[in-house]
């Protein structure tokens, strides 16, 4: 993640802010920051969500292509995870700086997402041991402000939920050998079931207390975190511990039952939502592809008719 | 506990009476501004064939016969004079680096510090090895500009028993133009906190130290827990100066403070929403307005 | 040759448009609160998200300082979803480093960087989608971005893409058009001076019409400093009305 620096002080006070359960901004140790979650922001892919989750900025585009399936799984499809840490969040991205926190943040991926149980890939199946559905899952982070794996996840089960893939049929043409079209309708496509994708916590432990959601400055001050995998019933499907600090069992158990709660708690409005926006269809007022801000702009470019000819 | 969530909306500006519109001088890059070439160019123009255009997007300022175009968001650019809040980047030979938004590093050099103490002498060789001791690498300080050197970089010094090592608190970085050029840039609220509202878009929110502190000379720092109390009120101010930062409020000791009780009917975290940021600075504004007419 | 027509008898293109004719541009500055300059510009189904870090102190190698000037860096990417067919590396490949010289060769000439020496300004422009003229719309959104970021330039930088079909020049190609096989010609220009920062055209044509072709690019380009203008007055009404006390 983008470093910041805090001085000894600095981390004392946000310390003692968590102790007393009253971070900096005022959240207490288990609130969001304020979400802003749009999908089928571009065009080009099957689908795409942009979260914005406080000054983080996430963009996640699903493109859906036909493969060959793994041979220890013949009858279903799979995704392919790719996280790109641009350096439009942070200079320290720039060139390969990137590519070591894109690579473990995809590895992670590949694990909460990649399996049968998050996701029915039986159902990305065309046809056993030949041809299957691959989902191609891209990140792209655009600004970074911490907690870069509970943007990702929402904006990956907004997105999965928002793909549209082709319907197949799938025909023998006259040497025997199959032959596949994809229908041309745009609204025959087949939607994803998104019911099980899990949504990640990452829990910091700061002190004796752990934080959901933590800023950069709070990371600065936090030993250790544990990132969790919830599903929408509470069930825990992955989790992970990373920093450099140690852990003691209890406080592992007492973030897990936190995580639990939080990630429980997350799927409903997210779901909520996503219906919500669907149902708006085309009445729904584009913020301009991607960015709320400053009202947009839109002159008309002027007609040259009397150009060089 | 639950996790606020919502579409995105085309946030709308906080809009001013129109009058405010028609004295604004507004120019863009490679617009010309005069061709008299009786005037001086500023920052933010260059002459080209005689003619004085300007080279930012932004406002004109005409000084007498200077003129100058302010853009609306810039780096810090320093003035002897200005107060600055800064973190120390790197520890060199006899000075320290300190980021202070600007386009160079400012350099605080060992013989512009106090000792502790109060001591007057020329600083030793021990002095010199024993930096690290004074001011860290992540430190914040808050100093004043003593020079500008030719490259651009500021020189800062800490000669007074109001500047040094910052303590507890909360550091909010915003953009330089939006802070109002004041008297004095320190500020002892009634809210029950303190505030440096410096130059270079750094503000630093603090608890009010309590009278027997005033002579630490600035390299104690007290880590003793701050109350609650004291934690609300600074962590509302800090999400008060984002609220009116979003809105491109000026900042300066009387909007903070009518920001402050706007915000008061809402909670603490409630307050960076947008439609309550909105609610709040219109409040402000209008107290502004009435305040000043 | 059967396929589709790049320009057809009664004067238009494969997506209506005239020969002169620009496509729909549209843009936003101060999309980023975190950087020092942001812009996210549409042409057509091009688009491109450019932010702007500095003038700051130089990070990395310290030998690379010039004392007398700032030293531009850019960096060109494109998202892996915003081709057609999935890329694989944003970055890295020579295509993008190319793009990235240009551009840098292409600020180099417009920002004032001897107000600042042994600073460093960092432009980086990411495509989010690709549709033809990916070198134009990369330098119009860092030219918005860079004015965002409030770094004095001389003058704005409008670029523009503009191919030889029929003898006829079409200005702002987009994608299907480029590989179609069309003599394509970027040019980056400053309006007010006419002054070219950079030009470049990889594909055969005859020195009778490179004249012609000059001049439609610099005409559509003046036509887009037109847009750009409007953007960045609008932006400032906006913004600076607020400062005021």
């Amino acid at each position: 993640m983008a470093r910041v620096q805090v001085s000894e002080a600095e981390k004392v006070y946000i310390l003692h802010g968590i102790r007393d359960d009253l971070r900096v901004d005022g959240r207490g140790c288990e609130d969001y920051r304020h979400m802003e979650i749009e999908t089928d922001v571009v065009s080009n892919t099957d689908g795409s969500a942009k979260v914005t989750l406080g000054h983080t900025a996430v963009l996640v585009g699903v493109k859906a292509e036909i493969g060959k399936p793994r041979p220890t799984v013949p009858t279903e499809g799979y995704l392919e995870f790719f996280v790109d840490c641009s350096a439009n969040a942070t200079p320290e991205f720039e060139g390969r700086g990137g590519e070591e926190l894109g690579t473990e943040l995809s590895n992670t991926l590949y694990k909460v997402f990649n399996n049968k149980r998050s996701i029915d890939l039986k159902s990305l199946c065309i046809c056993a041991g030949e041809h299957c559905w691959v989902l191609y899952v891209d990140v792209l982070l655009l600004q970074c402000d911490g907690n870069l794996y509970d943007a990702i996840s929402v904006a990956i089960k907004a997105a999965l939920f928002n793909t549209k893939i082709p319907k197949v049929h799938i025909s023998s043409d006259d040497e025997g050998g199959k032959e596949i079209e994809l229908s041309d309708d745009p609204y025959d496509c087949m939607r994803l079931n998104v019911e099980n994708v899990p949504c990640i916590v990452t829990l910091c432990k700061v002190g004796h207390r752990h934080v959901v959601d933590a800023t950069l400055q709070e990371k600065a001050c936090s030993v250790a975190s544990l990132i969790i995998s919830v599903t929408h019933k509470g069930t825990i499907t992955c989790m992970r511990k990373v920093g450099g600090g140690s852990l003691d069992p209890e406080s592992i158990f007492e973030m897990t039952e936190a995580g639990k709660r939080v990630g429980k708690a997350l799927h409903a409005p997210l779901m909520k939502l996503l219906e919500q926006e669907e149902s708006l269809g085309k009445k729904r007022q584009k913020v301009y592809t991607c960015f709320p801000g400053l009202p947009l702009v839109s002159p008309q470019p002027p007609r040259e008719e009397s150009g060089a000819k | 506990m639950a996790a606020d969530m919502r579409l995105p909306t085309i946030r709308k500006t906080v809009s001013l009476s129109a009058s405010a519109f028609d004295r604004k001088d507004l120019v863009v890059p490679g617009d010309v501004i005069t061709s008299d070439t009786g005037f001086m160019r500023g920052h933010g123009t260059y002459v080209d064939d005689d003619k004085l255009t300007a080279s930012v997007a932004g406002e004109v300022q005409r000084v007498d016969k200077l003129i100058c175009v302010r853009p609306l968001k810039t780096r810090f650019n320093g003035e002897v004079g200005d107060v600055v809040v800064g973190r120390i980047t790197e520890v060199q030979q006899k000075r320290w680096k300190v980021e202070t938004n600007s386009r160079l590093d400012s350099v605080l050099l060992l013989s512009s510090v106090n000792l502790p103490g109060g001591e007057l002498r020329r600083r030793s060789a021990e002095d010199e090895l024993t930096m690290r001791e004074y001011l860290q690498e992540g430190d914040l300080i808050s100093a004043e500009v003593q020079s500008v050197f030719m490259d651009g970089a500021l020189s800062l010094h800490t000669r007074s028993l109001k500047y040094g090592k910052l303590g507890q608190g909360v550091l909010v970085q915003l953009s330089p133009s939006l802070i109002k050029r004041q008297k004095t840039h320190f500020h002892n609220l009634p809210c029950g906190a303190s505030i440096i509202l410096g130059n270079n878009g750094f503000v630093w929110l603090y608890p009010t130290p309590g009278q027997q502190e005033e002579e630490a000379g600035g390299f104690y720092t007290s880590l003793e827990p701050v109350s609650l109390s004291d934690r609300e009120v600074i962590s509302r101010l800090r999400n008060c100066l984002l609220a009116l930062a979003a809105h491109k409020v000026l900042l300066y000791d009387t909007s903070v403070l009518y920001c402050y009780e706007s915000s008061l009917q809402h909670q603490v975290k409630d307050i960076l929403k947008p439609e309550v940021m909105e609610e709040i600075v219109m409040l402000t504004h209008q107290k502004l307005l009435e305040q000043e007419g | 040759m059967a396929g589709l027509e790049l320009l057809s008898d009664q004067g238009y293109r494969l997506d209506g448009r005239k020969a002169t004719e620009l496509r729909k541009l549209q843009a936003r500055m101060g999309v980023f609160t975190q950087a020092d300059g942001s812009a996210y510009l549409e042409q057509g189904n091009t688009k491109a998200l450019a932010v702007v870090y500095g003038p700051h102190e130089m990070r990395g190698s310290r030998s690379r300082t010039l004392h007398d000037r700032a030293v531009i860096n850019c960096q060109y990417s494109m998202a892996t979803f915003s081709t057609a067919e999935r890329k694989r590396r944003p970055h890295g490949d020579r295509k993008s480093t190319e793009m990235s010289l240009h551009l840098k060769q292409t600020f180099e000439a417009a920002v004032m960087t001897q107000l600042y020496p042994r600073s460093q300004i960092d432009i980086y422009v990411k495509i989010l989608q690709s549709d033809g003229g990916n070198y134009s719309v990369c330098v119009n959104a860092a030219t918005l971005a860079v004015i965002d970021a409030g770094i004095p330039m001389r003058d704005y930088v409008c670029a523009c893409t503009v191919g030889f079909v029929d003898e006829t020049p079409l200005a702002d190609l987009c994608y299907a058009e480029e590989s179609g096989g069309v003599s394509s010609l970027a040019l980056a220009l400053l309006p007010r001076g006419g002054q070219i920062a950079l030009l470049q055209m990889d594909a055969r044509l005859h020195q009778d019409h490179l004249e012609t072709l000059i001049e439609a690019a610099m005409t559509a380009c003046k036509g887009v400093s037109k847009v750009l203008d409007e953007v960045v007055r609008q932006h400032l009404q906006e913004a600076s009305v607020l400062t005021g006390e």
